[in-house]
């Protein structure tokens, strides 16, 4: 069986420093045998903000029909799901959250409901990736989106512990992240490092 | 007697009349009380896009996309008091209302890429932003990841970041009208703050 990898693109400009650092680390996904890589380029996958009706927690599904209707089982298929998303006025861009918003279908199965999100034999055998830059050079510019990134992960089985970060900051202007000395070796490596993981668990 | 105290209520929830706008209208009803005028936006029912991260206001200082971002935020600096309002989902702000922070990049712009636009210290002072927020959670820490961006717009914006206005733990009470005292809190400091900053005009 291959290793699914799915991964977001948050970002609404179009192969800027967090989509590159997100490319870097899929093509280092995808130079490893049997790992399959899928996309979303989230401004062109017609996801709507969460409307906050909780009806949810009854229906067990979104009233909202639109692009998550395609995510939905694909987010409960992957292995590894990545979210790669840039820092807008200290927090993740708005079209990110839109996403991690609408995951509360996935939290109200979980803690309303009681039902599982994947099967129990799936349960610790899925990684999550957080891959985010910011213009600014605050050590503490992720502060603000590192606890919605958690939620994110939590509601659909991904544990605080397998949650992976390589978090960029003083890189603002389009392509500044090709003249950072280390990021994309790190994204290479955590590439590696991600999937090692993943077969690992698949395994036992 | 001058020109009324101004306050701008900004509602950041999907949800209409719900915990958050609840509380914001207490706020209001408070300021209103205190002889301010009122007024209140929801952002549902506007129509703007979220900030597309083009920097093109890098470069002018206006923004490219022509909606009803642009004239919110005239609005905005035509008042004395801002409250800015959202209820926590996924530990954060609302997407709507973190679509309209992010649109503000124009003004950021033009503070810090062109530097021609800066407001003196007494200005700030006399233009107050209200953080107002609900939260199913009882956790403590539940606001903790919004406030950064909350401080960023006011900043952004001018305005002194006066106070938050948060209630957690809805869940628990059932709504915002089981809170013991979380809409007594808001019309007070939306009477309490009109009243400072008519000592400040004065």
């Amino acid at each position: 069986m291959p290793v699914k990898v799915l991964a977001f693109a948050g970002s609404p400009r179009r192969h800027g420093n967090s989509e590159t650092l997100l490319d870097w680390v899929l093509d280092g996904m995808r130079r490893e045998p049997g790992v399959e890589v899928e996309k979303v380029v989230l401004v062109d996958a017609d996801v709507n903000p969460c409307r906050g009706c909780n009806a949810c927690e009854t229906l067990n599904k979104c009233v909202q029909r639109d692009g998550m209707d395609y995510l939905h089982d694909r987010i409960i298929d992957a292995d590894v799901i990545i979210l790669a998303a840039p820092i807008f006025c200290m927090g993740i861009c708005s079209q990110a959250k839109a996403l991690i918003d609408r995951f509360q279908v996935f939290r109200s199965r979980k803690y309303v409901l009681k039902l599982p999100i994947v099967p129990p034999e799936r349960k610790g055998k899925r990684l999550g990736i957080f891959l985010s830059t910011a213009g600014q050079n605050w050590d503490h510019v992720f502060e603000g989106a590192v606890p919605s990134v958690k939620c994110f992960f939590h509601v659909i089985e991904v544990k605080d512990k397998d949650i992976h970060y390589l978090m960029v900051n003083g890189v603002d202007e389009k392509g500044a992240i090709l003249n950072h000395p280390t990021a994309r070796q790190d994204a290479e490596r955590l590439a590696r490092e991600v999937i090692t993981e993943i077969r690992a668990r698949l395994a036992g | 007697m001058g020109m009324a105290v101004s306050v701008l209520g900004i509602s950041g929830s999907p949800h209409r009349h719900g915990n958050t706008e609840t509380l914001l209208d207490a706020f209001l009803d408070g300021a209103e009380n205190a002889g301010a005028s009122v007024e209140k936006v929801v952002l549902k029912e506007l129509d703007y896009a979220p900030c597309r991260g083009c920097n093109a206001c890098h470069k002018t200082g206006v923004c490219i996309v022509k909606d009803d971002a642009p004239p919110l935020f005239d609005r905005i600096f035509s008042v004395d008091c801002i409250a800015v309002a959202s209820p926590i989902y996924s530990m954060g702000i609302t997407a709507e209302l973190k679509g309209l922070i992010d649109r503000a990049q124009y003004i950021w712009a033009r503070k810090f890429v062109l530097k021609n636009l800066y407001f003196p210290n007494e200005h700030i002072q006399h233009h107050k932003g209200i953080f107002i927020s609900t939260a199913g959670l009882s956790w403590d820490n539940v606001f903790d990841a919004a406030f950064p961006a909350i401080t960023a717009f006011f900043n952004t914006l001018g305005f002194e970041y006066y106070d938050n206005i948060i209630a957690n733990n809805m869940d628990q009470y059932n709504g915002i009208h089981g809170h013991p005292t979380a809409l007594r809190e808001a019309y007070e400091k939306g009477q309490q703050v009109v009243r400072v900053i008519e000592d400040l005009k004065a």
